[in-house]
């Protein structure tokens, strides 16, 4: 399944929507749906936020083969910015440092077994893959 | 869909998926807490980081006059997001 969201965070309805599909039509468990939810909305919102001018959709994609769950959040026209180099957060810092960035990249990494990250230099297209056992 | 309410007794009831598109319903609810608070996660289904990042600016507000919030009721799904960022550490839950 493959669709592409315009770059709105009120489009996490839509995308919500197109998850619950891929879940019913797969009858993934609510584990797997909740951590589904959770690594898409954390990207989605990511490359809103850090490209908000930028006109073109993303692209979301998934995939069940052989016992696991392959996502592709594609960006379009956009800098690069490879996540799996990325991942300052601390879960172990007390209440006063603790600062509201960088967690939702580190919960991308601790739900998925695998993330992948490719940037097309000619195109500016950015491409994160992420893989589950399930 | 994301409701949330504070009763007389200073419970915080949230409902629903406290996703981004949410956290400003959130924000303004939290923002009128002036004392210790128990939040309610009976009904609530689903949280991601936004959602958490409004618990934390709260939870910091509130232990720098002293206070502070609880929460309770938290299902599998959310309390496994609250230990992997290390969140069940903040916050006293029951």
């Amino acid at each position: 399944m493959e669709k592409s969201f315009a770059r709105n965070i009120n489009a996490l309805d839509d995308l919500f929507s197109f998850l619950a599909k891929f879940v019913n039509e797969h009858q993934l468990d609510n584990s797997v749906a909740f951590a589904l939810n959770l690594v898409v909305e954390e990207l989605f919102v990511n490359m809103v936020k850090y490209h908000c001018d930028n006109p073109s959709p993303i692209s979301v994609s998934l995939n069940k083969k052989d016992g696991k769950l392959v996502l592709e959040l594609i960006d379009f026209n956009v800098d690069p910015f490879d996540i799996t180099k990325t991942d300052a957060f601390d879960p172990n810092q007390p209440l006063e440092q603790r600062k509201a960035g960088g967690m939702g990249i580190h919960l991308v990494k601790t739900v998925m077994d695998d993330v992948l990250y490719h940037y097309d230099e000619h195109e500016r297209i950015s491409k994160i893959q992420l893989i589950k056992n399930i | 869909m994301f409701t949330i309410s504070m009763d007389k007794n200073n419970e915080i009831k949230l409902t629903g998926r406290l996703d981004a598109s949410q956290v400003d319903k959130a924000k303004e609810v939290f923002s009128k807490v002036e004392t210790s608070c128990v939040v309610n996660f009976t009904e609530l289904e689903y949280i991601s980081s936004a959602g958490l990042g409004v618990l934390l600016q709260a939870q910091k507000l509130l232990k720098d006059k002293g206070y502070d919030i609880k929460l309770i009721n938290l299902n599998d799904h959310i309390l496994d997001i609250f230990k992997w960022t290390g969140f069940d550490q903040l916050f006293e839950i029951t």
